[in-house]
């Protein structure tokens, strides 16, 4: 019978302890049911109220409570504690992070990357009591990029942010791109400007670690090579209108 | 003594704050806004359903009207919402939700490309406007984006823990970088509190970790009452387990709710309407059909959508199969989705006139933690997201025009000794002994008022509960803190917190004790019937000394008298 002990090694970290990086263990008597926020809560209460993470939803809506388990990157109220059984589970910060303490990390740089690409709707012209028509075809195409929660887990396995933090990220890609096919949003060139760079889409290593990892769906990677397209079919479309301004390509390319 | 100034402080990052920000900063103010956590983090992100707007884009036999929406939200508040400020709410809906459509929400559509709206419960029309399942999800995200175009400062992880009145008016904020440990104290001239609700001082609740109530509190600290405190709504489908909200939006796409005998056992409890009854009446038909024993041993109820079909569960409700999956390990597309009732929303809160003004000059309050009155003794789905844009909005508007004329005055005393205070209160917690941890007394104090002053209540359940509420209060001064410093310190933020959660259990204990009638949320089974006799007048909770002491008002009854409620 599988005993009902948890154990987690926790990566601590306190910058005016010495050394002011340790692991520590802790065992949690677990419950049917039960996630990992819920036991982090219990040792936070009951055992040490020193340790650090950030939880608000626990319904994996509002991402706070990303960290590495067991090597995997992961929304720590969405894993079930009966998958860590068996042997010590090994929790730590997201990676690619600064750390400002235990499992709390400094998103400053995430959320400069979402600034960058001016994430705010810039509607075209439209009476001020109507809505915009649009079809469910179109937004069932752009609602796949708009479940993001902004949690952070694709950058931490980006292997284009690892290797540059100035990388705007899959999260801030994906997020370029819901306005980008927002026939509602009066932006079209903008947007590509602002990710034409080997810092935006052509930095992607296209390895897909992102879509694979989102506990919400999104498929950045879909998205920045759809944005790849467009780019390439506008630097097209911009040579033939320079030789032959009569050509209307743009039309027939579908941008 | 670290000092910042701005004009207009919102405390709160959720959709009401948000929203606030933006109308006050567009008028030209200096405004910044306080969050405990990231906004992108408020509890409004969870929001599923709905927001309702009488736009009328679903064809039917009638058009819907504002006034429509309004005569739902009054018969829903069984009479006793303020009916002038319920009607301001639904007049200046559909201009809300355009605002949001224009700056970028992703609303589902309808088959000719208008803002699709689905049916809810206790409302004539389909009138809730949603995108897909996930509306909180997308109007937050909508308000923030909009909040970062403007370049609005926002405290992220710093707490409010005093407002600083000063000459009879609330010029500031005391406030904690939790981080880094400093006290620094925010001069401004309106502060508006939109902090939410305080689901959390139940065991059940829908609500996130952080819904402690604490803004609410602050109000209630500084001398300003609480009303209306004993309507409390319990959502009749939250996910057994977990109690993570199940949307009204699955019975409003055709839903069903089982009992353990197979019945639809709504066919008791509301004939005409079935599981699109009022949350009230759902949520206590569901509590009746577990505790008489229909209900499953573990005490819930099946809410079967299968006959939907896969695509429709798809389309509509992605977001709670997601949940559903993730969290009961149940696909709703195959099973039925296990779920019992769980405290969701506090119809009361500080009150405030149309304008989000609170009776203390430069205090303003939006959304939950306010209390209009738009919902009465019970809220119908959707209202929640439209009250946190309509009041919002304006409370925003009112704040920048009085800022404006606001001079700049130093209040540096006040603040010199409103921080004095606090450090003197800090060391006293600091020397005390801690002879039993807070958790200990938050979980009875949780566990408590779910089952004395949970959807069933009754005289004696309730004295006791006051009595035990007493008796944690008298322990809670016994908690110390392990930690003597205050960054980092969730010891000091739980304890501060739980302070607040007692003193608001308290003013929820007494409102409902003293009013022996049931009224919406508010059953009680010694008093089963409605007294518009008696009861007709909106509870207010002053904190003394000594205790809660009770007041009452009279509800503003504008167009429709009070009626029996039958659905």
């Amino acid at each position: 019978m599988k005993s009902n002990l948890l154990t987690l090694r926790i990566k601590r970290f306190n910058k005016d302890k010495d050394p002011p990086g340790w692991i520590e263990s802790f065992h949690v008597e677990i419950r049917k049911g039960m996630n990992l926020l819920e036991a982090l809560l219990r040792i936070q209460d009951e055992q040490d109220g020193t340790l650090a993470f950030r939880y608000s939803c626990r319904g994996a809506v509002c991402g706070s409570c990303a960290m590495r388990v067991n090597g995997k990157d992961v929304l720590a109220c969405r894993t079930h504690v009966e998958n860590l059984l068996g042997k010590p589970a090994l929790i730590e910060p997201l990676p690619l992070f600064p750390v400002i303490r235990d499992l709390v990390i400094d998103m400053s740089t995430f959320f400069d990357h979402y600034r960058r690409i001016e994430p705010y709707f810039q509607g075209k012209p439209i009476s001020s009591h109507a809505e915009y028509p649009m079809g469910e075809e179109k937004r069932k195409e752009i609602d796949p990029y708009i479940n993001c929660i902004l949690c952070g887990i694709c950058f931490g396995t980006c292997p284009a942010f690892e290797k540059h933090s100035e990388f705007l990220g899959p999260a801030m890609l994906a997020k370029a791109y819901r306005f980008l096919v927002d026939p509602r949003d009066r932006r079209n060139e903008e947007i590509l400007r602002a990710v034409d760079q080997q810092q935006g889409v052509w930095g992607c290593k296209t390895v897909f670690n992102c879509v694979k990892v989102c506990p919400k769906q999104v498929p950045p990677t879909h998205a920045i090579v759809k944005m790849r397209g467009k780019i390439l079919r506008y630097r097209i479309c911009h040579l033939f209108s320079q030789r032959w301004p009569s050509f209307h390509l743009h039309k027939n390319l579908n941008i | 003594m670290e000092v910042l100034f701005h004009d207009i402080l919102i405390i709160g990052g959720g959709l009401a704050g948000l929203r606030a920000a933006i109308e006050a900063k567009k008028s030209g103010r200096d405004v910044a806004i306080l969050s405990k956590v990231h906004p992108l983090r408020s509890h409004s992100v969870a929001a599923q359903g709905g927001i309702n707007a009488a736009l009328g884009n679903v064809p039917g036999p009638a058009k819907d009207t504002w006034e429509n929406h309004a005569f739902d939200t009054i018969k829903g508040s069984d009479y006793l919402a303020d009916q002038d400020a319920v009607q301001v709410m639904c007049r200046e809906a559909m201009e809300r939700v355009i605002d949001m459509e224009h700056w970028g929400t992703l609303f589902s559509r309808t088959e000719d490309g208008k803002i699709a709206q689905r049916p809810f419960g206790g409302a004539g029309f389909p009138r809730a406007c949603y995108a897909a399942d996930r509306t909180g999800h997308n109007l937050l995200h909508t308000l923030y984006e909009q909040v970062v175009g403007l370049q609005i400062p926002v405290y992220e992880e710093w707490y409010a823990l005093s407002l600083i009145v000063g000459e009879g008016r609330c010029v500031g904020v005391l406030c904690l970088h939790f981080f880094e440990g400093r006290v620094i104290l925010v001069q401004a001239k309106a502060v508006i509190l939109a902090t939410g609700g305080y689901g959390r001082i139940y065991l059940r609740s829908t609500n996130a970790v952080i819904n402690t109530g604490s803004g609410s509190f602050l109000a209630y600290q500084a001398g300003v009452p609480l009303e209306d405190m004993e309507f409390v709504q319990f959502h009749p489908t939250s996910l057994y387990g977990t109690n993570i909200l199940i949307t009204e939006g699955a019975r409003g796409e055709g839903g069903y709710l089982i009992n353990a005998k197979g019945e639809r056992f709504m066919e008791r409890h509301a004939p005409h309407l079935m599981e699109l009854g009022p949350r009230d009446i759902v949520a206590r038909g569901t509590q009746t059909e577990i505790d008489q024993g229909r209900g499953f041993e573990e005490g819930y109820v099946h809410l079967d959508l299968r006959h939907l079909g896969r695509e429709k569960i798809m389309d509509r409700l992605p977001g709670i199969r997601q949940i559903a999956m993730d969290f009961a390990g149940v696909d709703p597309v195959l099973e039925p989705i296990p779920i019992q009732p769980a405290q969701h929303y506090s119809m009361g809160g500080i009150p405030t006139n149309a304008d989000g003004e609170t009776e203390l000059p430069g205090l303003f309050a939006a959304g939950e933690c306010a209390c209009v009155s738009v919902h009465g003794a019970n809220r119908l789905g959707g209202n929640s997201l439209l009250e946190t844009l309509v009041f919002g909005e304006r409370a925003g508007r009112r704040a920048a025009e009085q800022a404006k004329e606001e001079k700049g005055i130093s209040y540096k005393t006040v603040f010199q000794e409103r921080l004095r205070a606090f450090q003197s209160g800090l060391e006293g917690i600091f020397e005390q002994k801690v002879e039993e941890p807070s958790s200990l007394i938050r979980d009875e104090m949780r566990a408590l008022m779910t089952s004395r002053v949970g959807i069933f209540r009754e005289e004696s359940g309730m004295v006791a509960a006051k009595e035990k509420l007493q008796e944690l209060k008298k322990r809670f001064l016994k908690t110390g803190l392990k930690q003597k410093s205050l960054a980092f310190n969730n010891e000091f933020v739980q304890h501060w917190e739980l302070e607040g959660m007692l003193h608001l259990a308290e003013a929820i204990a007494e409102g409902a004790l003293a009013r022996k009638e049931s009224r919406g949320s508010h059953f009680r089974v010694d008093y089963p019937k409605r007294d518009d006799e008696h009861w007709l007048h909106h509870t207010l909770a002053y904190k003394t000394a000594e205790g809660v002491r009770l007041g009452y008002k009279k509800v503003s009854i504008t167009s429709y008298p009070p009626k029996e409620r039958t659905y």
